[in-house]
């Protein structure tokens, strides 16, 4: 049976601000600094009613969690909520460079408006690329990663290759903490390209889709391989990383995965898969609404609530396999968990309010023409120019981060003026993307209730809460290891290793 | 359309759907919120057939579209108008909260100005061009009237009915 407020005789006096929702047969409450607790409907009743006094059991810990107004420490208050929000001041730490649409491979759900191979016309020359270092080099953040995408960014690897030199020379007067990402399929990957990138500390990101079968129908090449040729590179590099003495636990090529239709009933296959190639995580990630996804939407689109299922058995089965001593977690719990479990934020972007929009990234395109996230440059090469804020021949950083298509996604993605938001227990640990919101509803604000990601935001997190509230001590204690970041230094450029500890969730990895 | 709403007519010849809203549950400015999202699908037009009442015609750009489109349309306006609403409610009500957050996100990514963003600021004292006098205060667009001789200040008043009265 469900809390009924109306027959609850809500105490004006006693309980502080709070929000709060029901999780299988509890109740979970969320202050205004992203506190909470798991609360039974009898306490929940208590805790609302006001019938509880000092020295209880109940009492104490809603004293201790900062729920009472009797007992409210405004400070502590204040501190948390500062701690939650310190990506607030700093600016753009996550600079994205498209070198070029050209793509080999064809997939089903292409979120990156790909081009042909002979399309060189969407090469990044290096004279842009050049001004959107310096661009990036300009932020306020000490900390910058500049990620390499496409297309297929090693089509124009020469390119890659200048950026890489040339932010390296200029960084010696901006003084960053740098890192540069690559997010390749790596069919194109050769010996000569590889020792390169290795030798520049290059964090080598790729796609894999989960079982052979699956991925190669998805992940199209004409050789229809795609599969083996990024699973041998992955081998490959991570046997490069552990060769140099890198801890292969923390260093290995990062996958990442796009869930489509085909994919829901193979969360254990997907699982599997990641777990043969040595990956420590997983993130199952839910289709966009962004590229080809819309055109294909019929086919490889899914009802939220199936996802969610997927999730559940996908998370369960890595749980129970962190159990039998297999280290691996889920990107999306590590970052809600984060943030429940710490009271931190790791900073990712597309989850943090407000988003990373503009104030966390910025997406220079393959002709320098200036986005305020990958999301706005997708939407630019669908037609729709609505976040695109300006070019690297005319524009300064701070015109672009001050632009007001900056102001309205700092205002629209702000959950405390947000409908349903305002009112969500998980408002504290939430994030709202206003270029998502705007290809799905016309508006940067969108609609919560009719929101995808708004489901798949509030289904992981109820299972979240739900697992917090009836885990045993073993599975508690890996839902918080989840939550340890450990920081990649040898990716860190310009900077001391030791120093890197407080950089940004961008060069750091949760621990499986 | 059948099961529909009192406040809905659907005009299904032109390809359009007329929806009467009540001004007083709905602030205009959540109106033309809403409003405005569907103008890439639909020509939008306001009328208001009276006091009570405001009415909203959506027609698609689209040629003959079907019964269910209009339907949708329908309940998407609904949905979106009930969002504003409600956002200005809670923007007003959150409006320091929100106004700290944007300020701090944006003062934080923009930074101080660098020496070439100074370069480019305009230090001047040079007029600029202010047509409609939107930069001026209050006091130097109407002054305050000089007092008039007793015998002549009523009948000023009087062919002056844009008094200060007008401008507040």
């Amino acid at each position: 049976m469900s809390v009924d407020l109306q027959r609850l005789s809500l105490s004006p006096t006693k309980p502080a601000f709070f929000r709060w929702r029901e999780v299988g047969d509890n109740v979970v409450i969320t202050n205004f600094e992203g506190n909470f607790l798991i609360l039974s409907r009898d306490e929940f009743a208590a805790f609302a009613e006001g019938r509880i006094e000092a020295g209880e059991e109940l009492y104490e810990r809603l004293s201790a969690a900062n729920f009472l107004r009797e007992t409210y420490d405004v400070d502590r208050a204040a501190e948390s909520y500062e701690r939650r929000k310190s990506f607030l001041n700093s600016g753009v730490n996550l600079g994205i460079l498209v070198v070029t649409l050209r793509c080999n491979e064809s997939c089903v759900y292409c979120h990156a408006s790909r081009a042909n191979m002979d399309a060189v016309h969407t090469d990044m020359s290096p004279a842009v690329a050049e001004k959107a270092v310096d661009l990036f080099l300009a932020s306020t953040s000490d900390f910058v990663t500049l990620e390499f995408q496409g297309g297929e960014p090693l089509v124009n690897f020469p390119v890659i290759q200048h950026i890489i030199e040339y932010a390296l020379e200029r960084n010696k007067t901006a003084g960053k903490r740098l890192e540069f990402t690559m997010v390749s399929n790596l069919a194109l990957m050769d010996d000569e390209k590889l020792a390169y990138l290795l030798e520049k500390k290059v964090q080598i990101c790729t796609s894999i889709d989960g079982p052979e079968k699956l991925h190669n129908a998805q992940r199209k090449l004409a050789t229809m391989d795609s599969h083996q040729k990024a699973v041998h590179w992955i081998r490959r590099i991570n046997e490069e990383y552990a060769a140099a003495g890198l801890d292969p636990t923390l260093y290995h090529v990062e996958a990442l995965l796009t869930t489509t239709r085909a994919t829901l009933p193979l969360w254990r296959e997907v699982v599997d898969a990641y777990t043969k190639l040595g990956c420590r995580a997983l993130f199952l990630r839910p289709l966009d609404p962004f590229g080809f996804a819309e055109r294909t939407r019929k086919r490889v689109e899914y009802d939220r609530d199936d996802y969610l299922e997927y999730y559940r058995n996908a998370v369960d089965y890595m749980i129970e396999l962190n159990k039998q001593g297999v280290e691996i977690l889920e990107r999306f719990a590590a970052i809600f968990l984060t943030k429940i479990l710490r009271g931190e934020d790791p900073n990712f972007l597309d989850v943090r309010a407000p988003a990373g929009t503009g104030i966390g990234q910025l997406a220079v395109n393959y002709d320098g023409t200036v986005f305020t996230c990958d999301e706005g440059r997708m939407l630019h090469e669908m037609g729709d120019d609505t976040f695109l804020i300006g070019h690297v021949d005319t524009h300064r950083y701070r015109q672009l981060v001050g632009h007001e298509t900056v102001h309205t996604a700092v205002i629209a993605s702000n959950l405390d003026g947000q409908p349903d938001c305002v009112n969500c227990a998980y408002n504290p640990y939430c994030g709202t993307i206003p270029a998502t919101n705007h290809k799905t509803s016309g508006s940067v604000f969108g609609r919560m209730r009719e929101s995808n990601v708004c489901a798949v935001h509030k289904g992981i997190q109820d299972y979240l809460f739900q697992k917090l509230a009836t885990a045993d001590a073993e599975t508690r204690e890996i839902l918080e290891r989840w939550t340890t970041v450990r920081p990649r230094e040898h990716f860190v450029q310009g900077v001391e290793a030791a120093e890197a500890e407080t950089a940004g969730a961008e060069a750091a990895e949760p621990t499986p | 359309m059948t099961d529909t709403p009192e406040n809905v007519k659907a005009e299904l010849s032109r390809g359009a759907v007329n929806l009467e809203v009540d001004p007083s549950i709905y602030p205009l400015g959540a109106i033309y919120g809403a409003a405005y999202i569907f103008i890439d699908r639909c020509y939008v037009f306001l009328y208001r057939p009276s006091e009570t009442s405001l009415r909203i015609t959506l027609q698609t750009k689209e040629p003959e579209p079907a019964e269910e489109t209009l339907r949708a349309l329908v309940g998407e306006f609904s949905n979106e108008l009930l969002s504003c609403a409600w956002r200005r409610q809670i923007t007003e009500e959150n409006r320091e909260l929100i106004q700290a957050v944007t300020s701090k996100a944006l003062s934080g990514a923009m930074g101080s100005p660098s020496l070439d963003d100074l370069a480019d600021f305009d230090f001047s004292d040079d007029e600029f061009e202010d047509p409609l006098g939107i930069a001026q205060s209050w006091e130097e667009k109407h002054g305050r009237k000089t007092p008039k001789e007793p015998a002549e200040a009523p009948a000023e008043a009087a062919a002056t009915p844009e008094g200060e009265g007008a401008d507040s």
